[in-house]
């Protein structure tokens, strides 16, 4: 067990150090330079540019360069080209809006996806059974944004009441719950849309673990001894299909700081995804670059957790 | 079973929460007639959200857009596009002009004359002692005082530290003359009397000694700059408007219009309008209320780059940015105005005072009481951030946004709807399609000219624009003087472009392709990814010119490519591409022959001595007339020579709540209420400081 866990850090201590030089140069040799340095704008004169090739350290050797950015990465002294703002703090901002979308989100997708699933698992072939597998086909196959300005003109031309952004605009002076259950509002359309991909997903791996354990033999026997049929199902069932799900729990964590960018877009969310697609578009490279690193430490953090509950939860896996 | 209830329990709660969110939620509605506050808040939206708030080093439009509300420039223009005074109650602009005098040019008549012989002959002259014609007595006439600088010596240093130069100058004496208005033929005037060669003669160089030898050429090129022949010194004088305030309080004066100056020429803080400010040589503050710039060169455009918000010296000068960076814990010696915290809240002597930055959310401004007019109707203005164009109109149906930059598409949509105004206008830019005149076929202007005859604009605009553009036949902006409504567009002419190609040595194979000794008229036309409106150009070009047998490839490649490897290099045929243009008709940088190089803007390689001339002149003549004169001229030459294919102008179209209107207090002290109408330029939110949202749309009498 120990020399598992130490070995396995190691590993991802190098895996680590390949991403950093591999994300690093790909971000460097993709053509396109940071809008402070783009030659078309006629204000910009090339001494100007050069100037500011020069404050970027972009006229050092990419080896220098990548010494200089993760010296100051780890020192936390990274800002962004585009404000000047310290890249950690604006990430840690940007994380906490992001946060109520991921957990709502999170809760919406395992809350829904479990009766679904178990559901079309038991009345397996039935009219439920395949309007549900139509469904979820139909879903994991319409484009996130579509679907999102579909679900977002139907609101508003129906119902006339604004739902981008975290909270509606010029709502003046008024009483805290109406604040929150505002906020609960703008939360809903988009952490749904979120959640209904995974719902999808999600429901048809429910189906088919407990399809599976449903045939076991110890099913079998559980109901051939007279138990109820909610009992063989819910107790004896249910918990070894649940076996695989624990160990996706540590998946969950890259998630965390990827957001999503098509849906924090379209509703103006200001999150976490969001932030690095507009970065990637001005060639802000330490944002992208920071928020490369920590989503590739959260990656390896969660492969490692994952690993970890998968032994915790199943006796029979030993490393 | 319990298992089971709690499976389907929770997530039936949970919806249902998340549901009845809704009953809290105002509709469009209630939030005009239920909340009395939000009529006196106006919220806009943006794209993209601003980088910096400081005039002097923002480039990007959304912080342009918070700072033209915060700072206050020195002028701006009217509805007509004149300048008019903001900080500056007024102005005036002069001229200084400098010669070394020629002792060894042999002047017509009367040989070579030292200083006071030349002094006296332009006296003379002036006088009307002597006749001369018209345009010369012109010059003269505008001449107000003619001195004699004597005869000096000084050193100058020039190069690096370590091999540093030291040149001995013994400059001969410089007669200097201080003229009412601005002229830039004074010394081509003067030379019919000094004689031809006068100031092209003067030897600068012989005047220099230098201490290590540098050869000749690079002798000539100090003796240019440290002793030049002639010198042009326009000059501004800017009086200040009194008891203007900053919104921390304290009051503007000359110092705060110097600060600024010298903040955009300091190279530590990287100010992207270093270029506009160059040619200037001083900015000196005569008094408080008097600021005095002197340009180094005639350049008219400059005067418009006074429009700058002026920044507060007291909060930003050296020692207030020692003092930040003390307190931040940085490096006082690598702080620059860059770092500092000011660019995030920003105080100015605008309309609006700065409130809050929430980055890629909003940014909230509230009234300036103390605003020299007056405050503002509005109590609050927030500029949302809102990236996607179509759920700005969500936004805006749903009433949080009150106005957003509405599509081409969409205008269709609002147009007939009661609750809202709009307006229109043409924007300040053009698409064009441009032809690499380096290149075969492209050297020929007649294939220029049949290649944009064979493209039928009226359509483009009509169904890849929706109707929203208009045409344009040249470079300079559609609603100022400077454009030329006698110029007619190019016709759709099919027949006409295939009449011009065979006059080219172009002529049908029996394929249908167009050929010429052999040889298939073939090109690639180019645009970058991403941009819709380009991508359905580039295909109907395509269309129009396979149409009449020219063979035509397309290629849509990424921004950073297209730029940087193909215009940047001028590795390309044909691109389609656009300007946004400001009014300043200063042509420079695009169509001048030296901007030809790489990574250069005129990259199609349009060179044209006239034009070049023109050019020159248009950036040197301050007044408007001969500066209007001198850019029909231009305008005509190059929509001859054609060396883009000028698409259209494109316009913009804003759509505001019926309830926007513009309030003013009449002079009897009553309440008038007008309807928001655009300037003739096309700028509706020129009155925006009158603007207010009433609880119910007004009924206008007199309603247009």
């Amino acid at each position: 067990m120990l020399s598992f866990i130490g070995r396995s850090i190691i590993q991802k201590i190098i895996t680590l150090v390949f991403v950093m030089v591999i994300s690093f140069l790909i971000i460097h040799l993709a053509p396109g330079e940071p809008s402070q340095v783009d030659p078309l704008n006629p204000k910009f004169t090339p001494e100007m540019v050069e100037r500011f090739r020069k404050a970027f350290h972009l006229d050092e050797p990419l080896h220098i360069q990548f010494v200089y950015f993760y010296r100051d990465l780890f020192t936390g002294k990274t800002v962004s080209w585009k404000d000047n703002e310290p890249v950690l703090k604006k990430i840690w901002g940007r994380f906490l809006n992001s946060l109520p979308l991921f957990i709502v989100g999170t809760i919406l997708m395992w809350t829904l996806a479990f009766p679904v699933g178990i559901h079309s698992a038991i009345f397996r072939g039935g009219t439920y059974d395949r309007s549900a597998t139509f469904l979820s086909y139909f879903l994991i196959s319409i484009p996130g944004f579509f679907f999102a300005y579909i679900l977002i003109l139907l609101v508003v031309n129906t119902f006339h009441v604004p739902v981008i952004g975290m909270r509606t605009f010029g709502l003046g002076e008024t009483s805290w719950l109406r604040i929150i259950m505002d906020r609960t509002w703008h939360l809903l359309l988009p952490s749904l849309l979120g959640a209904t991909g995974g719902i999808a997903v999600l429901s048809r791996y429910v189906r088919s673990q407990m399809l599976e354990v449903e045939s076991q033999d110890y099913v079998r026997t559980a109901r051939a001894k007279g138990l109820p049929q909610e009992q063989v199902h819910y107790k004896h069932a249910l918990r070894n299909a649940l076996l695989p799900f624990v160990t996706m729990f540590g998946l969950i964590l890259p998630a965390l700081i990827g957001g999503s960018v098509i849906i924090e877009s379209i509703f103006s969310w200001p999150g976490m995804g969001r932030m690095a697609f507009e970065a990637i578009l001005a060639r802000d490279y330490p944002i992208i670059l920071t928020v490369n690193f920590i989503s590739a430490v959260l990656v390896l953090a969660g492969t490692f957790i994952s690993d970890l509950l998968y032994m915790v939860v199943d006796p029979r896996i030993r490393l | 079973m319990t298992v089971r209830r709690i499976l389907i329990g929770v997530p039936i709660v949970l919806i249902i929460f998340l549901l009845q969110a809704y009953f809290w939620v105002p509709t469009y509605e209630q939030q005009t007639k239920g909340n009395p506050q939000r009529l006196t808040e106006y919220i806009t939206a943006s794209i993209g959200d601003a980088s910096i708030l400081n005039p002097i080093l923002s480039a990007d439009s959304a912080s342009s857009d918070i700072e033209a509300m915060v700072f206050e420039g020195l002028i701006d223009r009217d509805e007509e596009l004149r300048f008019r005074g903001r900080l500056a109650e007024s102005w005036e602009i002069h001229e200084e002009a400098f010669f070394y005098v020629n002792e060894e040019a042999a002047i017509p008549q009367v040989g070579t004359a030292n200083a006071h012989e030349v002094l006296e002959l332009l006296r003379r002259v002036k006088g009307g002692d002597i006749p001369t014609n018209a345009a010369v007595k012109a010059s003269l006439d505008n001449i107000r005082e003619i001195t004699v600088i004597p005869a000096r010596s000084f050193m100058v240093t020039r190069g690096e530290k370590k091999a540093e130069l030291k040149i001995n100058v013994t400059a001969p004496p410089r007669i200097k003359l201080v003229l009412n208005q601005v002229d830039q033929d004074l010394f081509q005037n003067l030379s019919t009397i000094l004689g031809k060669g006068y100031f092209s003669s003067f030897d600068g160089g012989s005047y220099l000694q230098a201490d290590q030898d540098i050869g000749k050429n690079k002798m000539l090129e100090y003796a240019q700059e440290i002793l030049p022949a002639i010198e042009h010194n326009p000059i501004v004088v800017f009086r200040l408007r009194p008891n203007v305030k900053f919104h921390d309080g304290h009051l503007f004066d000359a110092h705060d219009v110097r600060f600024t100056y010298e903040a955009i020429m300091d190279p530590k803080n990287l100010s992207p309008r270093i270029a506009d400010y160059e040619p200037v040589k001083s900015v000196e503050v005569v008094d408080p209320l008097t600021v005095r710039i002197c340009y180094k060169r005639l350049y008219s455009p400059a005067l418009s780059t006074w429009g700058i918000g002026i920044l507060p010296e007291r909060l930003l000068n050296a020692e207030a940015l020692k003092k930040e960076a003390i307190a931040r814990g940085k490096d006082p010696e690598r702080f620059t105005m860059r770092q500092s915290s000011f660019n995030r809240r920003p105080i100015g002597c605008g309309p609006f005072v700065f409130e809050e930055w929430k980055s890629d959310q909003y940014i909230t401004l509230k009234r300036f009481t103390e605003y020299w007019e007056g405050p503002p109707n509005y109590k609050q203005y927030i500029y949302r951030i809102i990236p996607d164009p179509l759920t700005q109109e969500m936004e805006f149906y749903a009433g949080t946004v009150d106005s957003y930059a509405v599509q081409p598409h969409q205008v269709q949509r609002l147009k007939n709807d009661p609750t809202y105004q709009n307006f229109s206008g043409l924007s300040f830019g053009y698409t064009y399609i441009g032809y690499n005149m380096r290149r075969e076929p492209f050297n020929d202007p007649r294939v220029r000219r049949a290649l944009s005859m064979a493209i039928d604009v009226d359509k483009i605009i009509r169904y890849v624009l929706y109707g929203q553009g208009e045409r344009i036949t040249g470079p300079f902006v559609k609603q100022t003087d400077y454009y030329d409504h006698r110029i007619k567009p190019i016709p759709y002419d099919p027949q006409g472009a295939l009449k011009l190609l065979a006059e080219a040595g172009w002529k049908r194979n029996k394929d249908g392709w167009l050929e010429k000794n052999g040889k298939r008229l073939q090109f690639t036309l180019i645009t970058n990814k991403g941009n819709n409106l380009r991508n359905a150009i580039l295909a109907t070009a395509q269309d129009a010119w396979k149409q009449i047998g020219i063979d035509v490839r397309t290629d849509v490649l990424e921004w950073a490519v297209f730029i940087q490897e193909r215009v940047d290099k001028a590795d390309f045929d044909a691109v389609v591409l656009g300007w946004q243009m400001g009014v300043e008709p200063d042509l420079y940088q695009i169509w001048h022959s030296s901007q030809t190089h790489h990574y250069q803007l005129n990259f199609v390689a349009f060179e044209n001595k006239e034009a070049d001339n023109l050019i020159i002149k248009i950036r040197q003549e301050y007044d408007h007339k001969q500066q209007v004169a001198y850019c029909h001229r231009l305008h005509e030459i190059i929509a001859k020579e054609q060396p883009y294919t000028f698409l259209y102008v494109s316009k913009w179209t804003a759509v505001l709540d019926k309830r926007i209107v513009i309030k003013e207090t009449d002079a009897e002290g009553n309440v008038v209420y007008k309807k928001i109408t655009p300037t003739k330029t096309g700028n509706y939110t020129f009155h925006f400081n009158k603007w207010i949202k009433l609880p119910e749309a007004p009924a206008f009498s007199a309603e247009r």
